[in-house]
């Protein structure tokens, strides 16, 4: 069903998208969030679902791709993600008739409602990660073989690409190295395909679970009900609630072409003894609770305040702080062979599989 | 002895501090100006300790936050201009009205310091005498990856001042934040505030001078520390809220606790930071809900709730400061400091020299990750070292290194911070009796 959006929509969307991506500083989100309700002042903002497209109506994911420069360091000028879609309609010989969110979290979820608005296009309630993957080659699509090319690029000096490789890793090494040499991020339009595509690949209903979790995080009530109502909503188990201990840089080895160092955070559970540890490189990939795996990627983790319930992110973690540990399966897709061969602990380098293969 | 003064529009309240010892309880001054109020705070603090004080320290937050902002010119350098009203970055309202004018210099670099365009100075040149010639006189200047380099800043600086040395700037490398639209709001705020920062600056060192020649003048940080007065006409945005990092500082001194807990009740409601090492635990940024963050380094502060984790094992002040303390305090607290002092006036007596690294290092390994680590802590002990601390009294208080999520690879934050203390002061402050206390 197609809805609506209203200004309130947003901001709990603003909230969810930061839940769950905790590893990313929210200040872009934010901004985006300031554009998005500005420009909703003047205009209506559609989401509907895949459902309501006729199914070869043409689809794209745009997102922004980064390595390096923080966007919110040179936010947009405006014109990037327009420019993007005019090139793939280009390309195609066709129009596009909605966009989807390239991951439906942190910056990424609030994106294409600012896209939505400046190009007067409905934004799709799915998309292909259902949380923030680094490697643009990780997604639901790539798991169903839909396409990922042409990828349609504009970087922080306007200027463009248009890479075709058939090959999703490959695009993503090409893409990575030509968003460090646009400056350090571009905007993109990428994964072009049919509403029936997306239909039977994506993970659907991402975008409003953000705006859900944002109406529970947001909500006026106590922390336990909040984090009672996420349980029951993500199925979330909260791992621990400890105190950070001790944070380590360059904690691993690292030559996957992955952006960032990899870093690890131990915390110290002073109720059970329990030593946490939390393995990070751009997301948190792996929850260790006295050694035995709690949580390992694709499963989701974010760490809360403990006493008022709020995200805590990775850059604003201290020694001494308490923090709740949260984690909550991904998308079922990511539990596949082929969904696990793209994003368990040995795709980012950690000699694990996940736990859920060796059940399979 | 060492003085914590706090100064508002017309009345000066001081406090004197011998070690961890109050000597002479706040007490406060009115007068017609703000002038006549200090000059008579510091002259009867003179005839009653003469030549003892050997450190003057004034908290001029309420004065900075309470001052019409002057005017300001900003100069964005980025490769583009905003393309529509939408993207153009937005200032606090309190701020907002001070800049009289946006001029867009196309420049900036990435992460790498590598020049995402050339600085496009001919361009600046042409409207710089339109600059000049108006009324206002700050300006202030930002550009995109000016954490990684300087040099298109400093390039639009030089060439202000070679056409005008009298004008106030500020550049945004000076504040550290990944995030362009916290160092326009900084450096904005900064240069608004520049004109003030002078004029306390002298109303202070010609007060000092009369009354205290041998002591050393400062201004309370936001980070529970001090820095000479100098300082406060360069960069005052250092000096607008301090109070909440002193109320800690003054806690933990008062209580002789250089590591825990520090809980401060208040009218308003209960609050907690933590102290460690001697000085409060610091953020980089002072956040202002989703808004633009002010890129100061500020003591971490959260309301206190229900849901407090008390921990046994770490030791914590707790400071009653309501006016009336006839009923108990919420959440079962027991105030563990004698009666209701002026903590905060306490705290800026007690401030240490404090210095700050915050910046970006390449580089390939772990050898290389400590040796861009050590020199940042020595640059941060050098640091203090030019605020006129004893190169013999100085602590690394805080050294992290920062992995940057969805960044370059081999690019990390490395954030230090020192502290020490001038030769002439023979007192230990908190964070050198926190070393000598660790086993």
């Amino acid at each position: 069903m197609s809805t609506q959006l209203t200004a309130d929509d947003v901001r709990h969307l603003r909230t969810g998208a930061h839940f769950l991506a905790c590893a990313i500083d929210p200040t872009a989100i934010h901004v985006y969030t300031d554009m998005v309700l500005q420009a909703m002042e003047h205009q209506s903002l559609e989401l509907t679902t895949v459902d309501e497209l006729a199914s070869d109506d043409l689809v794209v994911a745009v997102g922004m791709v980064t390595q390096g420069l923080f966007i919110a360091d040179m936010p947009p000028v405006g014109d990037e993600f327009l420019g993007c879609i005019k090139a793939m309609e280009a390309s195609l010989g066709r129009r596009v008739r909605a966009i989807y969110p390239l991951a439906a979290a942190n910056i990424n979820g609030m994106i294409p409602l600012m896209v939505g608005l400046q190009a007067s296009l409905p934004v799709i309630d799915s998309d292909p990660m259902g949380r923030v993957f680094p490697l643009i080659s990780q997604t639901t699509l790539n798991i169903g073989q839909v396409p990922i090319s042409p990828i349609a690029m504009m970087g922080v000096t306007g200027e463009r690409a248009l890479v075709e490789a058939n090959n999703p890793q490959r695009a993503e090494t090409l893409v990575r190295a030509l968003v460090t040499e646009l400056g350090g991020w571009a905007a993109t339009a990428m994964y072009p395909c049919t509403a029936a595509q997306l239909k039977e690949h994506g993970v659907h209903g991402s975008v409003s679970r953000m705006i859900r979790i944002g109406q529970i995080q947001d909500a006026e009530t106590s922390v336990e009900r909040k984090f009672l109502m996420l349980a029951e909503l993500l199925d979330a188990t909260r791992v621990a609630r400890a105190r950070v201990s001790h944070i380590e840089g360059l904690s691993r080895p690292t030559d996957l072409g992955l952006p960032a160092q990899p870093s690890s955070v131990t915390l110290e559970d002073e109720s059970t003894g329990q030593i946490i540890r939390l393995e990070i490189q751009n997301e948190i990939l792996l929850v260790l609770v006295d050694g035995a795996i709690a949580a390992a990627v694709p499963d989701m983790v974010t760490l809360l305040n403990s006493e008022h319930g709020t995200v805590v992110t990775l850059d604003d973690v201290r020694v001494g702080n308490v923090v709740d540990v949260l984690t909550y399966p991904a998308a079922a897709q990511w539990y596949s062979p082929a969904g696990l061969d793209l994003a368990e602990p040995t795709a980012f380098g950690i000699p694990l599989r996940h736990p859920r293969r060796s059940h399979a | 002895m060492r003085i914590g003064l706090r100064l508002q529009e017309n009345s000066c309240r001081s406090i004197v501090l011998d070690g961890r010892t109050i000597v002479s309880a706040a007490r406060e001054i009115q007068a017609g100006s703000l002038a006549e109020a200090l000059d008579s705070a510091l002259s009867g603090l003179s005839r009653e300790f003469g030549s003892g004080v050997r450190d003057i320290t004034a908290d001029v937050g309420h004065v900075l936050a309470t001052r019409k902002l002057a005017d300001v010119v900003a100069v964005h350098i980025s490769p583009r201009p905003p393309a529509d009203v939408f993207h153009a970055a937005r200032l606090p309202a309190h701020v907002e009205p001070a800049v009289s004018r946006t001029v867009h210099v196309c420049g900036g670099h990435d992460m790498r310091g590598r020049p995402l365009a050339q600085l496009d100075l001919e361009a600046f040149l042409t409207v710089l005498p339109s600059i000049l010639s108006g009324n206002v006189r700050n300006v202030a200047i930002t550009s995109v990856g000016s954490t990684a380099s300087t040099d298109h800043e400093t390039r639009i600086a030089d060439a202000i001042l070679s056409n005008d040395s009298e004008m106030r700037i500020s550049i945004s490398s000076d504040f550290y934040s990944s995030v362009f639209r916290d160092r326009d709001y900084t450096t904005v705020l900064n240069t608004a505030l520049m004109a003030t920062g002078e004029e306390l600056a002298a109303l202070l060192d010609a007060a000092g001078r009369r009354h205290f020649p041998a002591a050393t003048l400062s201004f309370a940080r936001n980070d529970g520390g001090r820095a000479p007065l100098p300082r406060l006409a360069v960069a005052p945005v250092h000096g607008l809220r301090p109070e909440p990092a002193s109320a800690i500082l003054g806690a933990a001194t008062l209580a002789g606790v250089p590591n825990g807990e520090v809980v401060i009740c208040t009218d308003s409601g209960v609050s907690a930071g933590h102290i460690r090492d001697g000085l409060p635990a610091a953020n980089s940024l002072i956040r202002q809900g989703y808004e633009a963050s002010l890129a100061s380094n500020a003591a971490v502060v959260e309301s206190y709730t229900a849901n407090h984790l008390i921990r046994p094992d770490v030791t914590s002040v707790i400071a009653d400061l309501r006016t009336e303390q006839a009923t108990p305090l919420p959440f079962g607290l027991v105030p563990t400091l004698p009666s209701a002092q002026d903590v905060a006036l306490v705290g800026s007596a007690a401030a240490p020299l404090t210095s700050w690294i915050d910046r970006l290092e390449t580089i390939s390994g772990r050898t290389d990750l400590a040796a861009v680590q050590h020199r940042a802590e020595e640059d941060a002990q050098s640091a203090v070292v030019q605020l006129g601390a004893n190169p013999g009294q100085i602590h690394i208080i805080e050294s992290n290194v920062f992995a940057m999520p969805y960044g370059n690879p081999g690019i990390v934050r490395i954030r230090v911070q020192a502290a020490g203390e001038t030769s002439s002061n023979k007192e230990r402050f908190l964070a050198a009796e926190a070393r000598c206390a660790a086993p």
